[in-house]
């Protein structure tokens, strides 16, 4: 049996991931869609909902990290209210396959790495579409980009930390450029860079 | 020769793989250390002698394409080497003093132009956000 996942949330939900088999290789956000209609409306798996706990607990019991991915992408599809979501979902499904047709035998994105990502996003629900790459360690990596002198990137580490970067005109001397950087847990992140002003120009 | 340095005149190209891509842009991803890599890997362009950058990007399509599963989206990103070296030393915090070196690769599929950026880390996203800033031109991959 795999670990347990923890996501931020308002309710506490058990769930069984059904006995399915996910296919490994190209996937497409078609079978998100799929996934979605055979497996949630009924909420057939969740066992116990206490809404006195603060978190959500998946359990899965699949056995490889790309199912984990998988499963992981599938869940965060529909947990979170943002306009972009979906967009967003659909591009790490594509990073997903990108990473499989670079190496067949990686998992694709690092299931870490994505479980960071999704929390730093569910906490902040006011920020903008980000573009999001991944590393050559297939870790998700986001920036936000303002005109040409603001950028503010942020590699998402499997362990909960983060590294980011922030390009910003100097206060002082706006034709010239502070460069930042720096490492934190996500949870700290944005204590850590608003002082910057960063929030002001990823936030809508 | 290997071990030669690249004058800072002359350009070098990297290869973006898709997962480097967003939309059409390149990302700093790109210029990211693999774990197992002591350099970043590049192509000295003038070191293969074409009469214009067209033929030096098709002679490395056609090497990429023998080497490597390209993606669809693949890019291929050019830069100065002396713009990047020196972007890097003025903007790092560390005042970071890059080389590039000539390393050809023979084997399989020969690779003479292969080269190396050297002293990068694998922490470095500080800098790799300074190297796509010099990126000047870019190209599919793929033919």
């Amino acid at each position: 049996m795999l670990g347990v996942s923890t996501v931020s949330g308002d309710k506490f939900i058990d769930y069984h991931s059904p006995n399915r088999q996910l296919h490994s290789g190209v996937w497409n956000p078609r079978d998100i869609q799929n996934y979605f209609e055979s497996y949630f409306p009924e909420h057939k798996y969740v066992t116990s909902v206490n809404t006195e706990n603060s978190e959500i607990y998946t359990r899965s019991w699949l056995d490889s990290e790309e199912a984990q991915v998988q499963e992981l992408i599938f869940w965060i599809r529909t947990s979170i209210s943002i306009p972009y979501w979906e967009g967003l979902t659909n591009r790490l499904v594509t990073l997903f396959n990108d990473a499989k047709e670079e190496d067949s035998a990686s998992p694709g994105i690092s299931v870490g790495s994505l479980r960071n990502f999704y929390n730093f996003f569910q906490s902040h629900t006011d920020l903008k579409c980000p573009t999001i790459s991944l590393t050559p360690d297939n870790n998700i990596y986001a920036s936000w980009r303002v005109d040409q002198k603001k950028v503010f990137s942020v590699l998402f580490l499997p362990n909960g930390d983060t590294r980011f970067v922030i390009f910003k005109p100097n206060d002082l001397h706006p034709e010239r450029q502070t460069r930042i950087s720096g490492t934190t847990t996500t949870d700290m992140l944005k204590a850590e860079v608003a002082p910057h002003g960063v929030w002001d120009w990823i936030s809508e | 020769m290997k071990g030669d340095p690249i004058p800072d005149q002359h350009h070098v190209a990297r290869l973006c793989d898709n997962k480097h891509i967003d939309g059409v842009f390149i990302q700093a991803t790109a210029f990211m250390l693999k774990s197992r890599d002591d350099s970043l890997s590049v192509n000295w362009l003038e070191f293969l002698n074409c009469s214009c950058r067209e033929s030096e990007i098709d002679e490395l399509r056609n090497t990429y394409s023998r080497k490597l599963k390209l993606g669809a989206r693949a890019k291929i990103a050019v830069m100065t080497v002396g713009e990047v070296r020196e972007k890097v030393l003025k903007e790092s915090p560390d005042r970071r003093n890059l080389k590039a070196l000539h390393d050809p690769e023979y084997g399989i599929v020969n690779d003479p132009s292969h080269s190396g950026i050297y002293n990068l880390k694998h922490d470095d996203e500080l800098i790799a956000e300074l190297i796509l800033e010099t990126v000047q031109e870019t190209y599919p991959a793929r033919k």
